[in-house]
């Protein structure tokens, strides 16, 4: 059943450069598809693995400078600088992630925070390879097979293709047993080790693959821009990934995309100044974590289980 | 019969107070073994030692032959010994198939590759599983809430839920740590009918109580730790009469022991 | 190279003061998290806070430090007392994450808020002192960086009496050191909390005051000393006041000495790589957190 909306959803989201020819409109769908699918990759990370990471800005910023730098200074295409993105994010993940998640829950989150202050501080300080503030312009448009994606609606296909492929790949994930895994160690970890299972592989695992794919979405969102420079570390990323998250409800797999999808779009629409719009997002984390704290999934989820009380009392 | 869990000279010091002094206990296989004391005679600290939840300062511990002594928890498990805790511990917010279905996963030779791939070996282990599972929950009379949520049950039914998950992969022993600890009286009963059921099936219990009579209808043996040492051991009759028991665990005679014996259940 | 002893100990003294405002920010995050066990994401905006009412109070005041510094310190208590009544107050212990939510949203709120009414521009602030200072040899520091420090060791001065000797300050030590036993000998949390809030508000609103005429003063001046606050507060070990001190001016030494020998690149980046290394070596942080637990 939700797989099959799903797939009609996805279906309705190929459509849409038939549906419009307003490149802006287009552009919207596009950084909606990839910001759902960096915001998907945080749930996999916070909502199931339970871990509250901010290293995804940096792998978000990482994604964006590894796709540019392949195909600027190393003179890839856009396909390998993508899939480099996503593995050079697994590697670091990997070695990132072993010490910190050695530590605390609570050394855990200010350790990943630091992390993406610190990839932030390469992408202005070292010049000779990022360019510094002046940024990268000028990326150019992806080719396959002879055909250059160089119209936003050309380009809007791969980051259908993208989200596609990658989300399918998460519910891959959280579906299976690794998925269950992962909420049974966020709810009750030593009851885990208690069962012969190793917390620390699932964690690392989960946090590299949730780098992989943010750095991953990262690549592809700055050919989308067409130029990468450090506002691309800008914070305002990962405040609009957590938001999506937690409107979405952390460790509900669908609420996210949904939420992801109309979370991005909305503030574009509704074409706020910026500054207004960072308010209201605030205003909404805030109000959303008391309100709902669990998210709208969560909220709904909560009511299914009262009503279940009920009828086994 | 042999011991399928040996343990010897079990020290373990917090900030220079010893738990654990020189402790040595075996636990006979397909038996039941109670491990009684007083508050802070090291029982609880026992346990952690014996799991891998807390590491020994001293002393070895062997399972079924392979010395387990400071391997990590998820090692020990693996190896079969599978334990419970004080405070009920379960997924709240998983199912009970899926409390259960967890507690078995690491046990069974279906790897990612097999779930990914839907393989025969991948599906016979999920079917063996399941299998187990409806089988711990017919047991523990359960049926009803097999696919809701752990949260909704009472704190005596997690209890219930917990001494399943720990059964769930044929364990070569199970180690609870106070089962009927904050349980509904009326629902003790119960608790014992099972473990006594699957003792009478072949399992293998050491069981940590604060709650006196329990232990003696079900145990086989009774060791007594008193400041970290042990005071005694023997049958539950022996232990039941044996003045030095009474007067370190309970502080009594002989008589007042045997009425509070009567009010505490 | 030879090194000059004179630059070299100008480098030191700049490094204490640069240090002991670390210092202020990171103990304020130490003493919330000790009492409540949570992180107050939206503290480096207490400072940008405090800032800005200097650069308001100042003018008021005709440019005079100590009546605007008093009228900052009230304001940013002032919102510290706010926050924990209307956020803070709502979370119970042990709600790490969603005590970050919070404090990240009302972060958010603040920067944008100030920045919508009052612009990104950099306001530069003057005082009574202007540039003026006192030279020792060869070596010049302005009244106002001497004011700042000597006003961080006042303070860290009285936070040390006042957790050691007074009623207050024992009772704040009781929870961070055992929650359950407070409660039990009737200490009330909830006032604790907020006092501690309060004060730590206090000691960030003081570093911003201080900061205000050093440099540039922007919606977003606190959130990269936050940043840098919380990494310290790692290192020294969570909860651990003496511990953020410790780390505190020593990075504040580290930074200064890179600073005045290599690219600014390195200077910022010393804190980031400390902490990982310190993480590595010891997971709870160089110095644990006080209270034993048996058992």
């Amino acid at each position: 059943m939700k797989l099959a909306l799903a797939f009609l959803g996805a279906l309705a989201f190929a459509a849409l450069p038939f549906l419009t020819s307003s490149n802006y409109i287009i552009g919207v769908g596009i950084s909606a598809l990839t910001f759902t699918v960096a915001a998907a990759a945080l749930n996999l990370v916070y909502g199931f693995a339970g871990l509250l990471s901010f290293a995804q800005l940096g792998f978000w910023g990482i994604g964006g400078y590894a796709a540019a730098l392949t195909v600027v200074t190393f003179g890839g295409t856009f396909w390998e600088g993508v899939l480099w993105a996503a593995l050079l994010n697994g590697a670091i993940a990997l070695v990132v992630g072993y010490p910190t998640l050695r530590t605390n829950r609570h050394a855990f989150v200010i350790s990943t925070l630091t992390f993406a202050l610190l990839v932030t501080l390469i992408a202005r300080d070292w010049v000779s390879l990022t360019r510094g503030p002046l940024g990268i312009p000028n990326l150019p448009s992806p080719e396959a097979f002879g055909q250059r994606f160089d119209t936003p609606a050309k380009f809007y296909w791969i980051a259908w293709a993208f989200a596609v492929a990658t989300i399918a790949f998460l519910y891959a994930l959280c579906s299976s047993r690794i998925g269950r895994t992962l909420v049974a160690i966020k709810q009750n970890e030593p009851l885990t080790r208690a069962q012969g299972i190793s917390p620390m592989p699932y964690k690392l695992a989960a946090f590299a693959v949730g780098a992989a794919i943010t750095g991953a979405a990262g690549g592809v969102y700055c050919f989308e821009l067409r130029i990468i420079d450090p506002t691309f570390l800008d914070f305002y990323y990962m405040q609009t990934f957590l938001i999506i998250v937690i409107i979405g409800g952390t460790g509900s797999f669908w609420g996210v995309i949904a939420a992801g999808i109309a979370l991005s779009a909305l503030p574009e629409v509704l074409r706020f100044s910026e500054d207004l719009r960072m308010i209201i997002y605030g205003v909404i984390l805030v109000a959303a974590m008391f309100v709902m704290p669990s998210g709208v999934a969560g909220w709904l989820r909560e009511r299914r289980l009262t009503a279940m009380r009920e009828a086994l009392r | 019969m042999s011991a399928i869990l040996r343990l010897s000279g079990l020290r373990k010091a917090y900030a220079g107070v010893r738990a654990l002094d020189g402790v040595s206990f075996e636990v006979e296989a397909g038996s039941i073994t109670g491990l009684i004391g007083p508050n802070g005679s090291g029982k609880s600290t026992a346990i952690d030692c014996i799991s891998g939840f807390q590491k020994l300062d001293a002393g070895t511990v062997t399972l079924a032959g392979t010395d387990i002594t400071g391997r990590p928890a998820h090692h020990i498990a693996r190896t079969g010994l599978m334990r419970t805790f004080q405070t009920v511990r379960v997924y709240e917010r998983l199912s009970l198939a899926d409390n259960l279905a967890i507690a078995a996963q690491q046990f069974d030779p279906a790897t990612w590759v097999d779930e990914f791939l839907r393989t025969r070996r991948y599906r016979q282990a999920v079917e063996a599983s399941e299998r187990r599972a409806r089988e711990l929950v017919e047991l523990i009379g359960l049926e009803r809430y097999y696919n809701a949520e752990a949260g909704i049950l009472s704190y005596g039914q997690k209890k219930l839920v917990a001494l399943a998950a720990a059964l769930m992969p044929h364990p070569k022993i199970v180690v609870l740590d106070e089962p009927v600890a904050g349980v509904n009286p009326s629902r003790i009963r119960e608790i014992e009918v099972a473990l006594q059921q699957l003792n009478e099936a072949g399992e293998t219990f050491l069981i940590v109580e604060h709650n006196v009579e329990f232990i003696t209808t079900l145990c086989h043996r009774v060791i007594v730790l008193e400041q970290g040492r042990k005071l005694t051991e023997g049958t539950a009759a022996e232990i039941h009469t044996d003045p030095r028991v009474l007067e370190a665990y309970l502080g009594m005679t002989p008589e007042m022991a045997e009425a509070e014996m009567r009010g505490a259940a | 190279m030879t090194i000059d002893a004179a630059y070299l100990l100008q480098l030191t003294l700049n490094g204490i003061a640069l240090g002991l405002l670390y210092a202020l920010i990171a103990v304020g995050l130490s003493l919330i998290f000790g009492v409540m066990e949570i992180i107050n994401f939206a503290h480096g905006e207490l400072l940008m806070l405090g800032a800005f009412a200097m650069t308001f109070a100042l003018p008021v005041v005709g440019l005079l430090y100590w009546p605007a510094l008093a009228a900052s310190l009230f304001a940013t208590m002032l919102a510290g007392f706010v926050i924990f009544e209307i956020l803070l107050v709502r979370l119970k212990p042990d709600e790490f994450e969603r005590s970050i939510l919070i404090t990240l949203g009302l972060s958010i709120i603040l920067i944008h808020t100030v920045q919508y009414l009052f612009t990104a521009t950099p306001r530069m602030v003057d005082t009574q002192y202007g540039f003026d200072g006192v030279a020792i040899g060869t070596i010049r520091l302005t009244w106002t960086r001497l004011i700042g420090a000597g006003a961080a060791i006042v303070a860290f001065t009285g936070l040390y009496l006042t957790l050691r000797f007074t009623q207050f300050g024992r009772a704040m030590r009781a929870i961070a050191q055992n929650r359950e036993a407070a409660l039990m000998v009737g200490i009330r949390p909830r006032t604790v909390a907020r006092n501690a809030v309060i004060l730590a508000a206090g000691l960030c609103g003081l570093a911003g005051s201080a900061l205000a005429p050093i440099q540039l003063v922007t919606p977003y001046m606190g959130q990269f000393l936050i940043f840098k606050a919380f990494a310290l507060v790692i290192i020294g070990g969570l909860g651990n006041i003496p511990g953020a001190v410790v780390a505190a001016v020593a990075l504040g030494l580290v930074e200064s000495w890179i600073g005045g020998f290599f690219t600014a690149a390195w200077q910022e980046g010393a804190v980031f790589v400390i902490m990982i290394v310190v993480l590595m070596l010891r997971p709870d942080g160089l110095f644990k957190r006080g209270g034993m637990r048996v058992g």
